[in-house]
């Protein structure tokens, strides 16, 4: 770490994701098929997704949240693994609603 | 119902007669899809404008500048009323390595007086503003609620959406999607042949807040004039670039992220930016600036290459939709592309309705209109720089090749005598381990492209 | 004509009309009147009314387009004083008595989205000289004229009411999604009427500054015991915690009078 991050250290995941207002729906707009993502070592959406909705879980599979998300579609892209993300748009009306961006 | 006015044309009523009916659905209302609503409100079309955010800008997220001279013609003296933060009257070209930076900086006063140049906005007040502009022109704004779907009749042509409202459907002769980059109705069309992950870039960002006056100081400027930087390095060795933008009182600051080299490595986004900010060419900018937005969008960033057909049966694509998204090193647009490629359907349509004839062939005028305005025309021109910007020797290694060059040309190595540019080049060139016949091949390209 | 008026009020937050709403319980009180309306078997109506600038308009339009039949607007600040917004309603219903009758049901949401004192139900109540049930979690079984109604008490108790009209019931969040509005709808519900009412507007909310609560020093002996256990447990009462629950039986008046002395007696007051 360098000096300036001592500084100013960067603020928790947590707060950094609470700047954005979400409005959650109640249907999940992505769902993940972990049978899938059990056979998958690369895992490039963990490392990808801007909002970090992906965590790996210790029996090898993958934690998935779609509440905090930005719908920019990163982790449908990056995902090399065919029928692993169904990702649509939420409901309307619901979502990241951005204000100063 | 409300009264949905019916033309007085050659073709057939409402297919569905239960279904709501316009004449023209237009899918997103950001800057293409509001641009196109409003010139065919002003043409009398009847036009739906279906935005699934809560208010038209709330999903938009981008860089931070938008150049609104396309608005001359549809809004005149725009100037007046775009929400804006500052008129960029300084632009600055950074290459970063881990302890250098180059820095081109230029500053025209004649950008900070109307017409002006380029603006920083918020997305969410400009997209607000330009959706508000097409319901005064006339036009039906549809908010939270998502096009699930298009609906095609006998023909295979377009001649609904589908929505996830209770009894969601509506019926219209033509559809203009505008609804962004990861258009579901272009694909559900089938106008995007193959989706690569290669053409997209993940655009990150952090709106930091810092008083007006800390603002004006640090970027040296005054009033309502504004920055705008942009960083080729710094990225960690992911290819993308960098940016800083001013605001009134809280900077932009991001990077872009070339989707399978972020992948590929383990450095996640957010810890990408912390580190572009702790740049010692960076960190006195931006320090004590409290984090209010961090948020991400991809970006179409191949340009022409991935663009989709444009124009299917009884349907148009504009704006990043349509991938037009001008990533091109020192040029980087897309709101304004966005707003002429709506124009450009709007007038299409249009035309395509009052002729009785919205197929396919009927609606060829739009991707003329496009080839002969700058729309298309920047595209082909400069087809080949977006992947020129995000090679890997452009990303790699000419960044630290240019700031040794720079750092020994201003080194003074007494009492060793000055030693000749050539000589320098060279050198460096060597140790950034650049083949001379690929420098050659590159600047040919950039030329080329740039020419 | 069974009459269900729903009270509204649309909160723009930091003054940005962009993320303007009703709050989780205002929706649930107008889908609550909705279903009402819906199962009865009588012809019922629900008018949905706000109180506040033209932005409670667009508040007005949204429950329009969810099913509401008729809307009445009353012009006037968002910061009046509970008892003042209770009697502008009042008051404004009262003078459009033709449209809108004497509502055999008013539905309010608990709170509103910048969470007020919550108390113009009770308000609307004492004007209507109407029944109330007020914080409502649960609404059961109803007919036009009667309801069951589950409501929150203290200590995760639960109270079954019954509930004749007229009365005035608020509700959680919780009570109840609100649907959405069908496409045909929301769009007409832009150019559907709303009644504009005035109203004598009483005095406004006179804003009070909230500070941490610090309650008052005490002096205490030092504590007893032979461990550090002991002496902590000693100080902090938990040996004795359970003897601090108390039942009595008490008129309103020695009640309060009961509840301050026990303030003052925990340091409190």
């Amino acid at each position: 770490m360098t000096q300036d991050n001592l500084r100013w250290p960067e603020i928790s995941f947590e707060d950094r994701i609470g700047t954005a207002r979400f409005d959650v729906g109640e249907r999940a707009h992505i769902t993940v098929d972990s049978r899938i993502c059990a056979d998958c070592s690369t895992r490039e959406c963990v490392v990808a997704c801007p909002a970090k909705l992906f965590v790996p879980t210790a029996d090898g599979g993958i934690l998935f949240n779609y509440e905090q998300c930005f719908e920019c579609g990163t982790c449908y892209m990056v995902c090399n693994r065919e029928g692993a993300i169904a990702w649509t748009y939420p409901d309307g009306g619901h979502g990241v609603v951005f204000s100063q961006t | 119902m409300p009264d949905s006015p019916m033309p007085d044309n050659p073709m057939p009523d409402n297919p569905m007669p239960e279904t709501p009916f316009f004449e023209v659905v237009v899918v997103g209302a950001g800057p293409a899809g509001s641009c196109a609503a409003t010139v065919l409100a002003r043409r009398g079309v009847s036009v739906l404008l279906i935005e699934r955010g809560p208010f038209p800008g709330s999903k938009n997220m981008y860089g931070g500048v938008v150049y609104p001279r396309i608005l001359d013609s549809l809004h005149p003296e725009w100037w007046e009323e775009m929400p804006i933060q500052r008129w960029v009257t300084r632009r600055s070209t950074m290459v970063l390595t881990e302890n250098q930076a180059v820095t081109i900086d230029f500053r025209s006063q004649n950008w900070g007086v109307p017409p002006y140049n380029g603006a920083t906005a918020y997305r969410p007040d400009m997209d607000h503003w330009l959706a508000s502009k097409a319901e005064a022109a006339g036009a039906r704004l549809l908010t939270s609620t998502t096009v699930t779907g298009l609906i095609t009749d006998a023909r295979g042509q377009v001649c609904g959406v589908r929505t996830d409202r209770p009894d969601g459907d509506v019926a219209c002769r033509m559809v203009i999607a505008c609804d962004g980059v990861n258009s579901f109705v272009a694909k559900e069309a089938g106008l995007y042949p193959d989706l690569n992950p290669a053409n997209f870039t993940l655009g990150v960002k952090e709106t930091l807040g810092l008083s007006r006056s800390v603002i004006e100081e640090r970027f040296a400027v005054r009033d309502r004039e504004g920055v705008d930087i942009e960083i080729l390095g710094g990225t960690q060795g992911v290819n993308g670039g960098g940016f800083i933008y001013t605001n009134l009182d809280t900077l932009a600051v991001g990077v872009v992220l070339k989707l399978p080299a972020l992948a590929a490595q383990k450095t996640r986004p957010e810890e990408i930016i912390a580190h572009l900010k702790s740049h010692p060419g960076i960190a006195p900018l931006v320090e004590g600036g409290e984090i209010l937005e961090y948020s991400a969008h991809l970006i179409p960033e191949a340009g022409r290459s991935m663009m989709p057909q444009l124009t299917g049966e009884g349907l148009l694509v504009a704006g990043d939709a349509a991938a037009m998204c001008l990533a091109a090193g020192i040029w980087l647009e897309g709101v304004n592309f966005a707003m002429a490629s709506g124009m450009a359907a709007a007038e299409t349509a249009a035309e395509a309705i009052t002729a009785g004839d919205v197929s396919k062939r009927g609606l060829a005028g739009y991707e003329k209109r496009l080839n002969s305005s700058f729309v298309l025309a920047d595209h082909d021109k400069l087809s080949r720089i977006p992947g020129l910007v995000l090679s890997d020797r452009v990303q790699h290694q000419y960044p630290q090749m240019i700031a040794n060059v720079v750092e020994r040309v201003f080194r003074v190595d007494n009492p060793q005598p000055k030693p000749g540019l050539r000589k320098i080049f060279a050198e460096e060139r060597k140790r950034a381990g650049v083949r001379l016949r690929d420098l050659a091949r590159d600047g040919w390209t950039g030329m080329r492209g740039f020419g | 004509m069974i009459r269900i008026l729903v009270c509204q009020k649309w909160v723009a937050p930091e003054g940005d009309s962009r993320g303007a709403s009703h709050s989780p319980a205002d929706r649930a009180a107008l889908e609550l009147a909705l279903h009402i309306r819906d199962r009865a078997e009588d012809q019922t109506e629900v008018i949905v009314v706000s109180l506040g600038g033209p932005g409670a308009l667009h508040g007005l339009r949204d429950s329009l387009a969810r099913g509401a039949d008729r809307a009445l607007w009353i012009s006037g600040p968002t910061d009046l004083r509970s008892d003042a917004v209770a009697a502008a309603i009042h008051s404004a219903v009262s003078t459009h008595l033709v449209e809108i009758g004497v509502p055999d049901w008013v539905i309010c949401g608990d709170y509103s989205a910048d969470r007020g004192s919550g108390s113009v139900p009770a308000f609307l109540a004492a004007f209507w000289d109407a029944e109330q049930a007020l914080g409502l979690v649960q609404v059961t079984e109803h007919s036009a004229s009667s309801l069951g109604a589950v409501r929150r008490l203290d200590g995760g108790r639960r109270e079954l009411l019954s509930v004749s009209s007229p009365a005035v019931l608020s509700v959680e969040g919780s009570v109840a999604t609100l649907r959405r509005a069908t496409l045909a709808r929301e769009l007409a519900a832009a150019t559907m009427e709303i009644s504009e009412a005035t109203a004598p507007l009483g005095p406004r909310e006179t804003p009070v500054e909230v500070t941490a609560y610090r309650p008052r020093a005490r002096m205490l002996a030092a504590p007893a015991g032979q461990t550090a256990l002991e002496r902590v447990r000693s100080i902090t009462d938990t040996a004795t915690a359970a003897a601090h629950g108390e039942t009595v039986a008490l008129t309103p008046d020695e009640a309060a009078e009961r509840i301050l002395t026990a303030l003052r007696d925990w340091g409190y007051l």
